[in-house]
């Protein structure tokens, strides 16, 4: 099964930014990795036949709404699709919340390389986190912005990028 | 046979103290042995199993680019967390704390915490010091802070005055790097004459000042003319840009020193707003650089992963006559050998409370029961908010200008001064900002595509914070002692720490909260902050609640003075009870006034390292 694309999709949706913005961090498929190894396939596959069958039945482009009612207002999708936000967003990987764990969790096998804990994807990881470009500057501790930039008047558009095509 | 090595210094640590003392003596043809206990990346800036030809070869050695890998793939991004926890040299954290319950001690970190309350602040334990996760900020004292004694009837005067420290403030200016003008630092432009703080004339620093942030720019001109009513005295509210050892742009002929073991990296400061807990291109100052200069001497050796943890005086002449350390080479091992050198003088330059730890723990020095004692901080009190418009948040060095006009006055008969931090980095120290908040938006506040982008991008370039770093007086109850109930993996000591803020410090917290209140009504600043009884330093004053953190200030656990009965070193921070031990670094400092010790403790450094050189000429 290959989701890469799904997943990009399905991302662009939930985060707003374009699929080849996305794809352009580099770290998408590292992400996809950490999703699959944690939550079970079966979870992955409904969440992202969901997001098709939205997408089919209404546009391209579906409402925020449409994404509400199908996917984050769903008790077993909607911690899914909120852990991939926060990872585009921050890089690390958050606990699933205790009562989805318990009703929808898969127990590890084996010694898998990711297990369901918080951590920090990986370094690349961090320095393509979304926030901070969204916030107007730079991940902290990378991506330098030349002497003096801080004295410059900061951007007055509301974000850096535009909504997703 | 065993053999004894014997050097003309010994030196304990290798931090900025220790590497002053190093270079200075070595370019003198001394020869040097720095001990420091934690461990060390040497001169290698990357790591040499990816660089041919950098370190020696034996295998994978770590460079300072480690430190990095550490820092980003790190949860908590908290001032220690490039430098990794080593349990044969533990550091303290700023996770340990908590709230300390009555007559509880407090003891899931390093730190053994007696109360009543808890000691907020850190440093590392790692060649190159706590240098490495310094902000950078190298203010000079002001003339007053010296005698406060005399003329306010608090705390304690110096055996020293400005004036006398005035020139090493210079060759430490000079040697750090700092970025800044005279004529504006000292603040003669500001309507307080306590503040004032003369310069020598023609002097200026070896950089142009760091261009001020844009929220520095927006915060003067919408402070400009205010005063504040404190005590029924007017005083000012001036902006004005910090001194700072990162490297600008230079003045004159002097070019500054870049990373070690990249040299082309870090000549000027390239905004990776990172300062603390690492600047990764060496912009920022950092020991590593003096300790590099010292090894060029061919005087000066390092040894790393070796403990100092006993000083055996020879009873006939009270000299120091032996130095026994414990050298280990896995971190996470315990296994160790123990060895001894000699010096002709030993240096403690080990940090303030490892410096007290170590005398404790040898029973020397202390005839005047003043060591560990009069331990102080900054108690660093934040206050935070949004701006009415964006004002590039989470951009630069982490402060770039502060208020400095709140430093001195009258006042302190009554209560503490202050200085006011403009801070860089919106609310990524009060609230953990974006990392820390942006789940929350998420979670809780339901937020998702469009929204939470337009969120973000609307509302976190409008995060502002204060620093309120607020003075704190000798106090002989705020100690470092020993227990050998606890120690650490290799058996050494562990510090106990009894802790208080006393009234005098928390009236200065109150009032730094009123001209904070006062300038969030000038500018139009929505207010989010909040004091938690759940914060670790959480504290009441007349009926008010503030929370105090630590600055990583840690200062007066071997103070000088002018009488061996009340003080640990004289004015050439020489032990008044052996004759070759001399103590360098913040310990020395008998009150912690309202600037960043740094410089001032590598002003006197550099003082002590030409007092050692004199005294080795008569030996």
């Amino acid at each position: 099964m290959d989701w890469l694309d799904d997943f990009y999709q399905l991302s662009a949706a939930l985060t707003d930014y374009k699929v080849a913005q996305l794809q352009g961090t580099g770290v998408g498929e590292d992400y996809l990795e950490v999703l699959s190894t944690i939550i079970p396939h079966a979870i992955l596959a409904e969440l992202f036949g969901s997001y098709r069958s939205i997408v089919a039945e209404n546009s391209a482009t579906p409402t925020e709404q449409l994404i509400r009612d199908g996917i984050l207002s769903n008790a077993k999708l909607g911690p899914v699709a909120r852990n991939i936000i926060k990872m585009w967003y921050l890089s690390i990987w958050y606990q699933m919340p205790e009562d989805w764990r318990q009703l929808y969790g898969k127990p590890n096998q084996g010694d898998p390389k990711y297990q369901d804990v918080q951590f920090v994807v990986s370094r690349n990881a961090y320095i393509q986190g979304l926030v901070w470009q969204t916030l107007g500057s730079h991940p902290m501790g990378a991506k330098q912005p030349g002497y003096g930039t801080w004295g410059d008047k900061p951007s007055d558009r509301s974000s850096i990028v535009s909504t997703t095509s | 046979m065993n053999t004894v090595d014997e050097f003309d210094v010994v030196v304990v640590g290798a931090g900025i103290s220790g590497a002053i003392i190093a270079e200075q003596l070595g370019s003198k043809g001394k020869k040097v042995l720095v001990l420091e206990a934690g461990s060390g990346t040497g001169d290698r800036f990357w790591n040499s199993s990816t660089s041919t030809g950098a370190g020696s070869g034996n295998g994978k050695k770590p460079g300072y680019e480690s430190y990095m890998d550490t820092f980003f793939t790190a949860l908590a991004k908290i001032p220690n967390a490039p430098y990794s926890n080593n349990p044969n040299a533990p550091q303290p954290l700023v996770t340990d704390l908590e709230p300390i319950a009555q007559n509880q001690t407090l003891t899931n970190g390093y730190f053994v915490q007696k109360g009543p309350l808890p000691f907020a602040s850190t440093y590392t334990r790692a060649e190159g010091g706590t240098t490495l996760h310094w902000l950078g900020t190298c203010l000079r004292m002001l003339p007053e802070d010296f005698k406060i004694k005399t003329e306010f009837g608090r705390g304690l005067d110096w055996p020293i005055s400005y004036s006398d420290l005035e020139k090493w403030y210079q060759v430490a200016e000079e040697n750090i790097g700092v970025s800044a003008d005279a004529a504006e630092q000292s603040y003669s432009n500001i309507p307080n004459k306590a503040v004032h703080i003369p310069y020598e004339s023609g002097y200026n620093y070896p950089m142009e000042a760091i261009p001020q942030s844009y929220l520095d720019k927006y915060m003067s001109s919408g402070l400009r003319q205010m005063t504040v009513t404190l005590d029924g005295k007017d005083y000012p509210v001036d902006v004005v840009s910090t001194p700072q050892g990162r490297n600008g742009m230079p003045r004159g002929s002097y070019r500054p020193v870049g990373a070690v073991g990249d040299s082309d990296l870090g000549q000027r400061c390239a905004g990776n707003s990172n300062c603390v807990p690492i600047c990764p291109i060496q912009a920022k100052y950092n020991a590593l650089k003096t300790l590099a200069q010292a090894q060029k001497t061919h005087h000066v050796e390092i040894r790393t992963q070796c403990v100092a943890y006993n000083l055996e005086v020879d009873p006939a002449t009270q000299h120091i006559s032996k130095v026994h350390y414990k050298q280990y080479s896995d971190p996470n091992s315990p296994e160790h050998v123990c060895k001894t050198v000699k010096g002709k003088i030993i240096v403690l330059a080990a940090h303030a409370v490892e410096n007290a730890k170590l005398m404790l723990a040898s029973g020397v020095g202390n005839s005047s029961d003043q060591v560990g004692r009069n331990l102080m901080d900054h108690p660093t009190m934040l206050t935070w908010g949004l701006m009415p418009t964006k004002i590039g948040a989470f951009r630069g060095p982490g402060s770039t200008s502060g208020i400095p006009s709140l430093r001195g006055g009258d006042f302190r008969r009554n209560r503490a001064a202050f200085r006011i931090e403009i801070g860089n980095w919106g609310w990524s120290w009060p609230e953990g900002a974006p990392v820390g908040t942006v789940p929350d938006l998420i979670d809780q506040k339901n937020l998702f595509g469009a929204q939470l982008k337009q969120t973000i991008a609307s509302v976190y370039p409008r995060m502002f914070r204060f620093g309120f770093l607020v003075e704190q007086l000798p106090d002989p109850n705020n100690r470092v002692t020993i227990d050998p109930t606890y120690r650490d993996q290799l058996g050494n000591y562990r510090p106990v720490i009894d802790y208080d803020v006393s009234d005098y410090t928390r009236a200065g917290m109150a009032a730094a909260k009123q001209v904070s209140d006062l300038i969030f009504q000038r500018l139009g600043v929505e207010g989010f902050t909040e004091y938690k009884p759940s914060d670790p330093g959480y504290l009441t004053y007349q009926g008010q609640g503030y929370t105090y953190n630590g600055a990583g200030h840690l200062v007066g656990t071997h103070i000088m003075g002018s009488d061996s009965k009340t003080s640990v070193v004289n004015r050439d921070q020489r032990s008044w009870d052996h004759p070759n031990l001399y103590l360098v670094g913040c310990g020395n400092m008998p009150t912690i006034a309202t600037s960043n010790p740094t410089l001032t403790m590598a002003a006197l450094t550099y003082w002590a390292a030409d007092n050692v050189y004199k005294a080795l000429a008569d030996m």
